[in-house]
């Protein structure tokens, strides 16, 4: 598919949800990622941490330009919805507060992100969105790097450093195996496998997301609550989803079951940092033209 | 290998200079970028890699911006490499 003329209402629909989720992902990681960069540890750091943000906002752009091509206003997405009507995954509304927070965010998220967009560009059906995530591709494999990178330097730095990772991975793990959205099972819909925007079911990407994660977090001696299962076909989860977080504290309880409606609760009610982080993008909307008139 | 489009660092034209003395290796390298994200890794990576060759007991990696680096310095291949991954000179 090449143009918004070959597609049907429902095709359009459904192409229009998912590269919507994906450009505001994209969008929000940014401020996300650049309250925390400002506790880099050094300038080198800093000027890592500040390319990984003007990444995200390039990566949003490609979205929203996407978007555009198919009949969305980019004024609209970016400057005219109200913070909860941006759909970006929950776990970026929960501030990241130091420099180790940001590391592994990098190495989890980005890996999710990777992993989700990797999808996307080998099965995609709709050309311009896979040509655009040539680059984002890329730029996510840095990312995800620069994560691995930092956390094996603090992890092996001593028993403070480990200290530090240990208590990030406990609370950033299951928040990205959240990620991935509900189980198959209670999917009610698969139009974008259907119409082929997307190859792997959720399931499917949070074991492709584990696959790429688990194996790294082992050799650094970190743990995480999951295991292969009994005939070493998957990951099996240590807990069964879902579970209760506390976002005021950062923290999981991995006994307290709950409902997936509470779950989707807490997602649609966003979380602590949504509406000032949408609130410091659209502080930029505003007529510029006043700068232009005398070129 | 520049971390982000898997191109060598020499078909990047980035390794200025290269010398042994028995155990010990010097390597002057520049940036594409004076703010490029991924110094500290490049450096980290060549450190690394020589360290695993038999001999060689110390590495050391000196940045140098002189003469500034420019898109004439890769190689034919490293060229083709880039062009493969979208990115046109």
């Amino acid at each position: 598919m090449e143009s918004v003329t070959e597609m049907s209402d429902e095709y359009k629909r459904e192409l229009r949800h998912i590269v919507t989720v994906s450009g505001d992902t994209e969008l929000l990681s940014a401020p996300a990622y650049y309250y925390a960069a400002r506790k880099a540890p050094s300038v080198n750091a800093m000027i890592s941490a500040m390319a990984i943000v003007q990444d995200e906002l390039s990566h949003a752009h490609i979205a929203y330009c996407v978007l555009e091509d198919l009949g969305v206003s980019r004024e609209w997405l970016m400057y005219e919805r109200e913070p909860h009507e941006f759909r970006y995954p929950y776990a970026f509304d929960v501030p990241l507060d130091s420099w180790v927070e940001l590391c592994v965010a990098n190495a989890f998220y980005d890996q999710a992100g990777f992993c989700l967009l990797s999808d996307v560009h080998d099965n995609t059906s709709y050309g311009p969105w896979k040509r655009g995530l040539v680059k984002v591709g890329k730029e996510e494999n840095f990312h995800l790097l620069h994560g691995r990178r930092w956390m094996k330097r603090i992890a092996n730095s001593g028993d403070e450093g480990r200290q530090l990772v240990c208590d990030a991975v406990k609370w950033m793990f299951p928040m990205t195996v959240e990620w991935f959205g509900l189980p198959d099972d209670l999917k009610t819909h698969s139009s974008q496998l259907d119409y082929k925007m997307k190859g792997l079911t959720n399931d499917q990407l949070r074991q492709y997301w584990m696959d790429s994660i688990v194996p790294f977090c082992d050799e650094l001696g970190l743990e995480v609550p999951v295991h292969r299962n009994a005939d070493d076909t998957a990951w099996e989860l240590e807990y069964e989803l879902p579970v209760f977080f506390d976002e005021n504290e950062k923290r999981w309880d991995l006994e307290h079951h709950i409902t997936w409606d509470q779950v989707v609760t807490r997602w649609k009610g966003r979380g602590p940092r949504n509406e000032e982080m949408v609130e410091e993008i659209q502080r930029s909307a505003g007529d510029f033209s006043w700068m232009f008139k005398d070129l | 290998m520049d971390p982000e489009v898997p191109v060598s660092l020499v078909d990047l034209g980035l390794i200025y200079d290269v010398r042994r003395l028995k155990g010990r290796v010097e390597v002057d390298l520049s940036f594409t970028a004076t703010a490029c994200p991924a110094m500290n890794f490049i450096q980290e990576d060549i450190r690394e890699r020589l360290l695993a060759e038999p001999g060689i007991k110390e590495v050391s990696t000196q940045v140098v911006w002189e003469p500034p680096w420019t898109p004439d310095r890769i190689s034919e291949t490293g060229k083709k490499q880039l062009e493969g991954f979208g990115i046109s000179l």
